[in-house]
Formats: structure tokens, sequence, C-alpha cells
């Protein structure tokens, strides 16, 4: 891309071709407004899509394999552990990473931080790509994943804490879709809709927060059945949907830090002055925000040991692992944090957003698939079930990238002159104007 | 955020809730426990009777129409069996829904076997989990299960105290639950006992009404002292399960957990549950009271945003 | 007539007497049972029952009270030590066959002064009383040194069963 920008090529970024005065067709849009060739060289010549080509090369047939042959043959049919990597990460790790959805929406809608609105729609964006990738991993490993709606309109079982999730998670994701529905509309030119979704935009907030505070701890609520399974340390009888719903804060923020440093890094050319020019001062405003979730995480976590006394089990093998795990996904990026923080400095903190990130996908697979049946031998899984995880989210990578090029997430889709002269003509005249150089950075999204 | 009426956001705000709270009903939760249909139907499985001929698992096998078993029934060289690096005993599996093992234990001068199978319980915790209700402890005592809604999110297994539910993971295109179901269909439904406790030549198995079962394990306790541990399992047990033990051994010894307690598995989320309607009355009127207060009417700071708020408002042309 | 022939004679007709009473109790002992109630998977047994009685110290070895003729069992002496002959003395008098049919199960919880509560079914009473004995005798103690599989016990147990290249068993 980079080459291309060199040649004077300028990707899509209004409804109309500066150069030819004509509106943008779908199709010139959807290739960026470069020909097929040129795209096509670009994508040839990006490093990355080798590496992608390789895991879809090896990756898209043991999909299809599970498909057509069964669980069994990609995974090792366990009755012991009848929950692999495939839900472990895909859905218990996936889940917690896209709560920055929930989380940015209520600091800028609700909280009217306004300030984080450059970032705003990426993490929507990233809050969406998570759940849905999240239900295809479900897809992938539920026994008979055509019946996915039964809990919604063939048979209920409203007392299973499932059941909870299932409803949440198709709700919220449609809360979601909504959410990223307004850059889909400018980039469509479908004005009346994106008026519509941001009528309502408090609304779709609300219920944003209601259904992810529930289905976050819900997740966590579904190892309330089996207490005696899951190794105390990560097991909390009164407290486990609260330590998942806590972590989900700290890991959605981090994730959105972390998205946007790759794409500051491999899509700049993507990213307008807006996004670019506010990216470090959001950044750290995340880490602050993620600071206080972590450092309550922590608390919490030392409340649950107390409350069931498990100091002792600190001194076993499993007491160091977990403290390992705490001194890494908790410590160690409060400790960068807060020295980032301090300091000003950004690298530092995405740095901590990096090391967060992988402590939550350590502390889910720990109380999921490691410290499950911690009395019982110990799983590792399938080699077809870890390519297949791989796949998904390469796939999930894919189609991030795919929008991301696309949709006005990074920059601002710059209106037709015609609809902005109309805008102004339906306004009255101001009686006062006060325009504070502080005010121009700040976007309106209407 | 461009300007908004008050109508106009109370109307979008409940427009927007009234998916969760649509999604979020929940049938209400009885606060008490069930302690079981009065004529349940239940098994006591005396472990000083059995010998191991393994004559329940050929019967189970029969009713049940289950593949052919890979070594004949009359084979106890299967005692010997271990999996995961000797770890663990035999389990029932999608082809076998029960299986007796071989317990060396300390306690006792000759073996003792155990049979397992799934032991009904009271409150199962699969029941409780299944979130297309695929289970139903019916009024005979057995849980049975519906493979025809049954999605495959296999959450019973994970439930299950006892591991007892195994999964066809083999069947591309019909993979279902595997699990004893007391003979519900064949026998239990007409008045029959299950297959395994008619064939057992030792009659180590007695079927009968559950609370009637309780009754003759603590009376063959008392009337044989010292034969047994003075302890009835699954009396009690997570509930109550409707299939209990006698043994002349301590019960850690023979592969069972000693200590499950005795709530059922469902007692476990009944707290999170309640916290869900809570949670959905509380959050709209916290959050929009907090969006509400965060609106700044006049100073500080977003002094752009509010002029702007306060003119759309009067254009009214949104 | 003498007194002591006449002595003689009545004391002659009283042993007579005595013989043939005590004859006329072990008259319906049988030689040989027949056990053949439960024969689907494996032959009925052909029981040797005067050999048994030859080797057995006393009847209530195996017929605990009911033969009239006193038990060495501890737990039925105190009511039984002098008790009559029962009506029906053969195992399946008192241990049914379907033990656990609704019938028998409802019948048992109607009969509420019925004292042996628990008392196994006749497969259990046959296998409990003659392996117990044989075991601690030398008697034999294998399934098929008392009744031969039939052909149908063979299928149910899966006795031709080859082990196939899955694992059979577990998890």
């Amino acid at each position: 891309m980079k080459h291309l920008l060199e040649c004077g090529v300028k990707p899509v970024d209004s409804p109309v071709n500066e150069k030819t005065d004509q509106p943008w067709t779908l199709k010139r849009k959807l290739f960026l407004g470069l020909t097929p060739g040129q795209y096509l060289g670009q994508a040839l010549r990006n490093p990355f899509n080798w590496i992608l080509g390789i895991i879809f090369a090896i990756g898209l047939p043991v999909i299809a394999y599970r498909f057509l042959f069964g669980l069994s043959a990609v995974t090792h049919s366990s009755y012991d552990y009848p929950w692999g990597l495939l839900l472990g990460f895909g859905l218990f790790t996936m889940v917690p990473l896209s709560a920055s959805g929930f989380m940015l929406g209520t600091t800028v809608e609700i909280f009217g931080r306004h300030d984080f609105e450059p970032i705003e729609r990426l993490a929507l964006l990233n809050g969406l790509l998570g759940y849905f990738f999240a239900v295809v991993f479900l897809l992938c490993d539920l026994g008979q994943p055509w019946r996915l709606p039964y809990p919604m309109v063939v048979a209920f079982g409203p007392a299973a804490v499932l059941f909870l999730v299932a409803w949440h998670v198709a709700t919220y994701l449609s809360v979601q879709i909504a959410e990223v529905s307004v850059s889909f509309f400018e980039w469509m030119g479908w004005l009346g809709g994106k008026r519509f979704i941001r009528r309502i935009a408090i609304g779709l907030t609300v219920a944003g927060i209601i259904l992810s505070t529930l289905h976050q701890g819900a997740l966590g609520a579904l190892f309330l059945y089996a207490p005696g399974k899951v190794h105390p340390l990560w097991f909390s009888a009164p407290f486990q949907w609260i330590f998942f719903f806590c972590s989900s804060i700290p890991a959605g923020l981090c994730m959105v830090i972390a998205v946007s440093t790759i794409v500051k890094k491999t899509m700049a050319w993507r990213c307008d002055s807006n996004f670019m020019d506010n990216l470090d001062r959001c950044t750290l405003g995340i880490a602050k925000g993620a600071s206080m979730a972590l450092i309550t995480y922590l608390t919490i976590k030392l409340i649950g040991i107390a409350h069931d006394n498990e100091w002792g089990y600190l001194a076993t093998g499993w007491g160091l692992w977990f403290l390992f795990e705490i001194a890494v996904a908790v410590v160690l990026p409060l400790c960068l944090f807060a020295y980032a923080i301090h300091n000003q400095r950004v690298g530092v903190a995405r740095l901590g957003a990096f090391i967060t990130i992988f402590g939550i996908v350590l502390n889910r697979l720990n109380t999921s698939l490691i410290a499950f049946n911690w009395q019982l031998y110990q799983e590792i899984p399938h080699i077809f079930e870890v390519i297949m995880t791989v796949t998904v989210f390469c796939i999930y990578i894919v189609v991030y990238r795919f929008i991301l090029y696309r949709l006005p997430i990074l920059f601002a889709w710059k209106e037709q002159p015609q609809e902005a002269l109309a805008a102004e003509a339906a306004k009255p005249a101001p009686v006062r104007t006060t325009v504070s150089p502080a005010g121009a950075m700040y976007r309106k999204i209407d | 955020m461009s300007g908004i009426s008050r109508r106009r956001f109370l109307a979008a705000s409940v427009a927007g809730c009234a998916a969760t709270t649509l999604a979020g009903s929940k049938k209400a939760l009885a606060a008490g426990s069930f302690s079981g249909y009065p004529d349940g139907m239940g098994v006591l499985v005396d472990l000083t009777r059995c010998i191991g001929c393994r004559s329940c698992e050929a019967a189970c096998n029969k009713e049940q129409n289950l593949p052919a078993p890979n070594k004949p029934f009359n084979d106890k060289s299967v005692f010997d069996e271990t999996f995961h690096g000797g770890k663990q005993k035999r389990r029932p599996t999608e082809k076998a829904y029960t299986v007796v093992n071989r317990y060396d234990a300390e306690s006792a001068s000759k073996p003792v076997y155990r049979k397992v199978q799934c032991n009904h319980c009271q409150e199962p915790a699969c029941l409780s989990s299944c979130f297309v209700n695929a289970y139903t402890k019916t009024p005979e005592g057995a849980v049975v299960y519906n493979s025809k809604v049954c999605v495959g999110c296999r959450n019973c297994m994970i439930a299950c105290p006892f591991n007892v539910p195994a999964y066809s993971y083999s069947s591309a295109f019909d993979p279902v639950i595997k699990k004893c179901i007391m003979c519900y269909d064949t026998r239990l439904k007409n008045g029959l006992p299950p297959a395994c406790v008619e064939i057992c030549p030792q009659e180590a198995l007695t079927f009968g009404k559950r609370k009637d079962l309780i009754k003759i394990g603590h009376q063959r306790i008392q009337t044989h002292p010292g034969r047994y541990v003075d302890h009835l399992y699954g009396e009690k047990e997570l509930g109550g399960t409707n299939w209990m033990y006698l043994s002349s051994v301590p019960f850690e010894e023979v592969g069972f957990d000693p200590n499950p307690g005795n709530e059922p598995i469902i007692n476990n989320v009944k707290d999170f549950l309640s916290t869900v309607p809570m949670v959905l009355a509380i959050w709209p009127a916290m959050f929009t009271g907090f969006h509400l207060l965060a609106k700044k009417k006049d100073g500080h700071g977003d002094h752009e945003h509010d002029v702007e708020e306060h003119h759309d408002e009067e254009g009214g042309a949104q | 007539m003498s007194a002591k022939q006449i002595l003689t004679s009545l004391m002659t007709v009283f042993t007579f007497v005595m013989a043939v009473t005590v004859a006329q109790a072990f008259d319906d002992m049988p030689d040989q049972v027949s056990i053949d109630v439960m024969t689907q998977y494996f032959d009925g047994v052909e029981f040797d029952h005067e050999m048994h009685t030859e080797l057995g110290e006393d009847c209530s070895v195996c017929h605990h009270h009911s033969t009239g003729t006193g038990t060495i069992d501890d737990r039925c002496v105190r009511c039984h030590a002098e008790s009559n002959e029962t009506a029906e003395v053969a195992c399946s008098a008192c241990h049914a066959v379907d033990t656990f049919s609704a019938e028998h199960i409802n019948r048992q919880a109607a009969d509420v002064y019925q004292f042996h509560i628990d008392t196994p079914g006749l497969k259990a009473a046959y296998h409990w009383n003659c392996i117990g004995c044989h075991e601690q005798m030398d008697g034999p103690t294998g399934c098929q040194d008392c009744h031969a599989r039939t052909p149908e016990g063979d299928a149910f147990y899966h006795v031709d069963a080859q082990a196939s290249a899955a694992e059979e068993g577990g998890h």
C-alpha cells in the first residue's frame, strides 16, 4: 500500500471520487478505489498475507475435516474434558477481549467523555468482531451447530446459566451491529439509517452495559456448575462471576490499545489526522482506566482467597502457577501503566496492554482447561484443535482488516459537498459562537 | 452527541432496553428445594454382594442396543485396564452406559467391585445446566434425555459431579449424549426393573421405591454390624440420588468423592441467577442517571457541544 | 402271653410306628431337584439334593428354620428353635422369582406384618447359599461349573468379541 500511496493513489474516503466527480460505486469502494490489479498487487506484496496463506492452506482443510467427520476427528473426544481449546480460547477468552464495545461506548455516550471519540468506533468494531467470532468458534465446537437457535426458539431451559449467555450474546450482537452500523451506513451513503441509530444511541449503550455485565459474569458463573473440578485458587463460589466481569474491563480496554497500536504500525495510511493525533492521549487515558480495573481485580482476588481461607494452596505447585499468573497478568501491567502514565510514555503503556492481554488469555485458559479437573490427569489439546483455533483467529484478523480498510472507523468519511451545504442550511444562525482551540480537535459524528 | 429531546431520549431508551428485558426474562426460581417425587424408584447397590461378573454390563448392552464390545462381558481382564497414565479406571462411555470396576482396597481382604452408572439424582446437575431443557427428572425416578433438542454444548458433562454423561463425538451429523436412563423407555415406564437389576445373580442391585430403599439400606447396616460402613452414599449427597450405595470399605477407597456436599449443584448458581433481575432493573436507571449527571449544563469544557445541542433542540430539524 | 411278651410286642409296634413316622417326615425329601426356572442364558441345574443332605450338618444350613428339625442359625434360633415344618419347604416358596416386579414390590409394601423384609429373590438366594458354602468347602464356584451357558447366553456375553483398533472403556 505504501508503494501505491507513493505513486499518488488515494484510497476511498468520501462518497465521491474527487478526480472524476462521480460517486464511487460499491465495487470500487470495495477495492478502495484501486483497480483490481493494483489491489491484488498490494495484497501479494504484503508479507503478512504470505503467513496467512500458509495458515489457511493448512487450517481450512482441518476445519472442513471437522465438519465432515465430527469432533472426534479434531479433538481428543474427551468425556472428562468436554470443553477444549476451541471454547477455552474462542469463547472464554475472545468474549472478555471484546468488552471494549461497552467500555468505550459507556465512556463516550454515558459519561460524556467525547475526548475518546476518535477511538470509539475502533473499540465498537473490536467488540462486534470479537463476539461475532466467539460465535463462530462456538459453531465450530458445538456438536450440532445447526441447532444454535434452539435455545432461542425451540426449547427453553431458563434456569441454566448458559441460557442467559446465549440470549445475551445474541441480543448484544444485535446491539453492537447497530452501533457499528453507523459507520456502515456512512460508507454506503444511507444517512437515514445512520440518523436513526444515533437517536437511540443512549438506549443501545445502556442495553450494552446491562448485557455485558450479565454475560461476562455468566461465563464465570458457568464454572459454578463444577465446584469440585476447578482448582480452588481459580474458583470462588460467591465471587466467580465478579472475577470474570471485573477482569473483562482491563481485557477490553487493553485490546483497544493493542489493536490501535497494530493499526498505527501497519495501517497508518488509513488513519486520518484526528485519529493519529489523539491516539497517544487516548491510549494513556485508556491505560488509566485499565489500571484502576486491574488494581480492583487484584484486590478482589485477594478477598476471594481470604474468604475461602485458601492461603495454604499458595504454597503448592498450583499456588506458584497462580502467583505467576497474578504477577504477569496483573502486577506487571500495573507497574508498567503506573510508570507510563506518570511519565507520559505511551510505548510503555502499549507494552503493558499486550502483557495484560496475555494475562487474560492465561487466566481464562487456566480456569477452563489447565486448572480444570486439577485432581484428574492433565489434558493437552489435540494438534488439530490448536490448528483450528489459530485458523479461525486468522480469519477474524482478515475480516477485521477488511473492514478497517474500508469503513470510516479510523478516518472520517468526508461528507459530500451538497450534503454539507444542506446540513448547514438547516441550522438556524447561531446566537453565540465560541470556537475553542480544543474544540477543533473533537469530531462531530453527525 | 447531537441534540436529543427528553421525550425522544426516553422513548429510545425504552426501545433499547426492551430487548434486554425480553432477553433476560427468567422463570422465577423457587426458593425451596426438591425432595423428590414420592413414588420415585431407585436402586440400592450393595458393594458387599457384587462379584464382578459383569452380567449387568451385558444386560445393559442388550437392552439399549449398544454396539458389540471389544472384549467379552465375562472377560475379567478389563479390570486391569487403566487410562491416562494409570490414573483412571474405566468409566461409562458412548458404547457402555455402565461399567464395573475392581478396587483392591486397603481395608478389605478381597477385591471390592463397584458398578458405575448415572446416579439419577433428585436435583440433577445435568438438568440444571441444560439450556434447552433436554433432561427430565421423571416421576418414576429416572433422569432421561431428549436427543431431539440437544445442541451439543456439553455443559451437562461439565456439571455432572460424577462425570457420567458421555458424548458420541464420533458421529459427524448426530452426536448426542449417551448415559444410563434406568431403562425408562423399555422397562421403568411399564413398571419393570432395569435390565441390570434383573440379571444380577447376586442381587447386588435392589430395586424399589427410593424412600423404602433408604430404610432397607439402614436396616442392612443395623442387621449386619461390622459388615458395612455406616453410611448410605447418595441418601443426602448432592441433594440425594436415586441410586445409592452401601460399602464394606470407606467410600473414597472405591472411587467415590467422599465429600461432595449435600447441596444439589443448582444451588451453586442460584445466587448469581438471583442477581440477574436486579442488574436488569437497576442498571438502566443507574447508567441513565450517570449520563444525565455527566451532561454539563454550563461551564467547564465541551462548550461547543453544549452550544450545538442547544441549537439543534431549537432547530428540531433532525 | 406273658407280660414280657406283651411288652416286647408293644415296643416293636412302637418302634415300627416311630420309624414310619420318621420315614414319613423325610418321605417327600427329593433326591434330585431340577432348578430350571431362569434358563434363558444358562442351562438349568440338576441339583443332587441327597448328596448335599449327607454333606450338610443340618437342614437349616440351607432351609433356615422351615424343615421342622430345629435350626443352627443364631439369628433364627431365638424364635424358631421349636418351629414345625412349614407347608412348603422348597426355596421358591419364600424366595420369589419375580422379586422386583411391580406386583411383588406392592405386595411386600402392603404386608405390614411381614417380619422378613429385604429377602433376596430366588436367583440371589441360590447363589448366596450355594456359593457361600462352596467357597468354604472347595465346591464349584465358577458360573459354568454349575450351569453351562446356552447359545443365547454366549451371544449375551459376546464371548466372540474381538478387540477392535479403538480402545474400549474410557475417556
